[in-house]
């Protein structure tokens, strides 16, 4: 995936910018609630309008001008599809996730842009590396992957949130066209 | 090579012997004898729809390029070069009028000709030497197509597609000719995972039983209505030909009112209307039966459901398609290549949240498909090792102690082919039926194609 021209290098925060400190924080907190499977918790830092997309990635020839299957992703997701997935999980019959795989989320390289048109959100790229280690018998799984987020500052006056960072939209862009996990019970 | 016609006798009867779920030698025979002669899925023609648009796919561990020539004919060409035997494509999709070698550079036209051959005079004599002309990359033996599925075979005296297929067909009608146009495929996600490609085709040709319990928890979050144990045992189990399904018993109602309930819009229950035949209208309008999941012989499965896909207060549902592959990769591993199909004609309203409830359900990460590959992977685990070697797994619901049904036959049902209502793996043993006589026929004959040259 080619990054836009407003983030270049250029366009990065510097790494001491508060806006990039929080940014970071943000989504190694995140990391945490992912590795421990706190869904409920991880829905309440996603927006209303939250967009979670993770496209299938295909070989292409170099120029051929795309490396995703037109019109098919993993994730497509909205408020709605994602709360099925995690309600799901918090039922005594999702049976993929119990016992529940061992996760880690590592989190790296990550930049955060700047907006023109406003301060209350940012762009923030990121690589994330997720180990899933599942029952004492299986090979472990690995998921690599680029991320690039939209944060913005909870508009919404009053609640316990309101300032803070929460999750708009997410593109994951997954390093292999077939993956080798046995599926995406997960969330990246 | 162990004598395998006790396994094949124990299969008959219903009794699978644990093992053939994670066993070496029984893949090496399949590769032979069921993937060396089975009419093998590959693409949709919708998924190369203009000349020169192609994609790369398999038959276990064979490439194939599946191109769109420049006069628009679908073509199925071995993906490897007639010189040293490199990769010609290493794209899996895309659009090229050639393919040249990255080795030496021979390059073909998208119709599989040779057309390029540096220094042919020079290295070779020219055509005196290596006679170019009407050299080809090796079409697969078979190609056939039905409903725009491009299948191939790798046995040379395959019989017609639609043969093969016999009343199966009918079935697949449902799924993939909903309007004269028939339909888009797109996709495929695809993923391994740890487990023998039987097991999955199997699941969707009749298991209808697991269904209540492996996948309660899709209707306890609100998505189905359907689920539930009482709906799907009043479901028939069909087979036909070479393949089978479980279906859904709808509420009483019209045709347009049963087409309602599982969630097609007006205008595309009339394309059903005009593009399907007495039979298929009767299955769903007068029997009230709505095809669910499906399997042909040997790994192609189909799917279809009705879930809630949007936030509202309404009870309305969305229907969807799925179309997959379980690819083998070996005795205890399986590439899923999971398609979403929609009607060509389909409003785009439509489109979106049927894709929606596709990915909701089924596929890399779909609610319904977790929880199978789950129990699948654990099988195939547990099939390894010696005491699966003494178990024989019992595969005989539906049938007494003296090989009689439970309960009889459905007397009248539309579609073609033999039907139960009720749960029974009548149509998982049939599957196995179909394998066990795969395995016991020698394997065709391979041939060797002539590249000229040498006499």
């Amino acid at each position: 995936m080619t990054a836009p021209a407003s983030r270049t290098i250029a366009r990065c925060l510097p790494f001491g910018d508060p806006r990039h400190l929080e940014a970071h924080q943000f989504l190694v907190d995140e990391a945490a609630l992912l590795d421990t499977q706190d869904y409920d918790t991880w829905m309440s830092l996603l927006t209303a309008d939250i967009r979670y997309v993770m496209p299938v990635r295909v070989s292409t020839a170099r120029g051929a001008g795309f490396d995703t299957a037109p019109g098919m992703a993993h994730f497509d997701e909205d408020h709605y599809s994602l709360s099925r997935r995690v309600a799901r999980f918090a039922t005594e019959h999702a049976w993929t996730e119990d016992p529940p795989s061992r996760l880690r989320h590592h989190v790296s390289n990550v930049r955060t842009f700047p907006l023109d048109h406003t301060d209350d959100e940012v762009v923030v790229e990121s690589a994330v590396l997720l180990f899933r280690s599942r029952g004492d018998v299986r090979e472990p799984s690995l998921i690599s992957a680029g991320r690039e987020d939209v944060l913005r500052r909870d508009p919404t006056r009053g609640a316990p949130s309101a300032g803070h960072w929460m999750l708009a939209r997410r593109t994951v862009s997954v390093d292999e066209s077939v993956l080798r996990t046995q599926n995406l019970a997960i969330f990246l | 090579m162990r004598d395998q016609a006790s396994v094949l006798e124990d299969v008959r009867q219903g009794m699978i012997p644990a093992h053939i779920y994670n066993d070496d030698e029984i893949f090496a025979l399949e590769k032979e004898r069921v993937f060396g002669r089975a009419w093998m899925f590959l693409a949709h023609e919708s998924e190369i729809p203009h000349a020169g648009d192609y994609v790369v796919r398999r038959v276990v561990d064979d490439s194939f390029i599946v191109s769109r020539d420049e006069s628009g004919a679908v073509r199925a060409m071995f993906n490897m070069c007639l010189h040293r035997g490199m990769q010609v494509c290493r794209a899996e999709m895309g659009n090229a009028s050639h393919f040249r070698c990255p080795y030496h550079g021979w390059s073909y036209k998208n119709d599989g000709r040779l057309v390029g051959l540096p220094f042919h005079g020079e290295a070779y004599g020219g055509e005196e030497g290596f006679r170019k002309k009407g050299q080809t990359l090796l079409p697969a033996p078979s190609l056939d197509t039905y409903n725009g599925l491009i299948f191939v075979s790798l046995d040379p005296a395959a019989p017609p597609l639609r043969e093969y297929l016999g009343d199966f067909a009918f079935y697949l009608d449902f799924y993939t000719q909903q309007s004269a146009e028939g339909i888009e495929l797109v996709g495929p996600q695809r993923w391994r995972v740890k487990a023998n490609w039987k097991i999955g085709a199997e699941n969707f040709a009749g298991d209808s039983y697991h269904t209540p319990h492996t996948h309660s928890s899709v209707v306890e979050i609100g998505l189905f209505r359907e689920p539930k144990a009482s709906k799907r045992k009043e479901g028939a189990l069909y087979w036909a030909g070479r393949g089978g399904g479980t279906t859904y018993k709808l509420p009483p109602g019209t045709l347009d009112e049963r087409l309602r309930y599982v969630g097609y819009p007006d205008e595309m229950i009339a394309r059903m209307r005009a593009t399907w035949s007495d039979a298929h209208l009767a299955m769903v309008g007068d029997d009230g039966f709505m095809v669910s999941a499906a399997s042909a012989f040997p790994n192609l499965s189909l799917v279809h459901n009705w879930p809630k896909v949007e936030d509202t207060e309404s009870d309305d549902v969305t229907p969807f398609i799925s179309l997959r592959q379980w690819q083998p990769v070996s005795a205890d591993e399986t590439e899923v290549l999971s398609w979403f199909a929609v009607d060509r004609n389909a409003p785009q309203r439509f489109k979106e949240l049927s894709y929606k409830a596709y990915l909701m359900c089924f596929g890399s990460t779909g609610m319904f498909e977790q929880d199978d590959v789950e129990n699948w992977v654990s099988i195939t685990s547990t099939a390894a090792g010696s005491m699966a070697r003494r178990l024989r797994l019992n595969s005989r619901m539906g049938l007494l102690a003296d090989d009689k049904p439970v309960s009889p036959p459905l007397a009248h049902f539309s579609g073609p082919g033999v039907a139960y209502v009720g749960f029974g793996e009548y149509n998982q043993r049939a599957m196995l039926r179909h394998w066990a006589d795969a395995l016991e026929a020698p394997p065709p004959e391979e041939g060797t194609v002539d590249l000229g040259g040498t006499s």
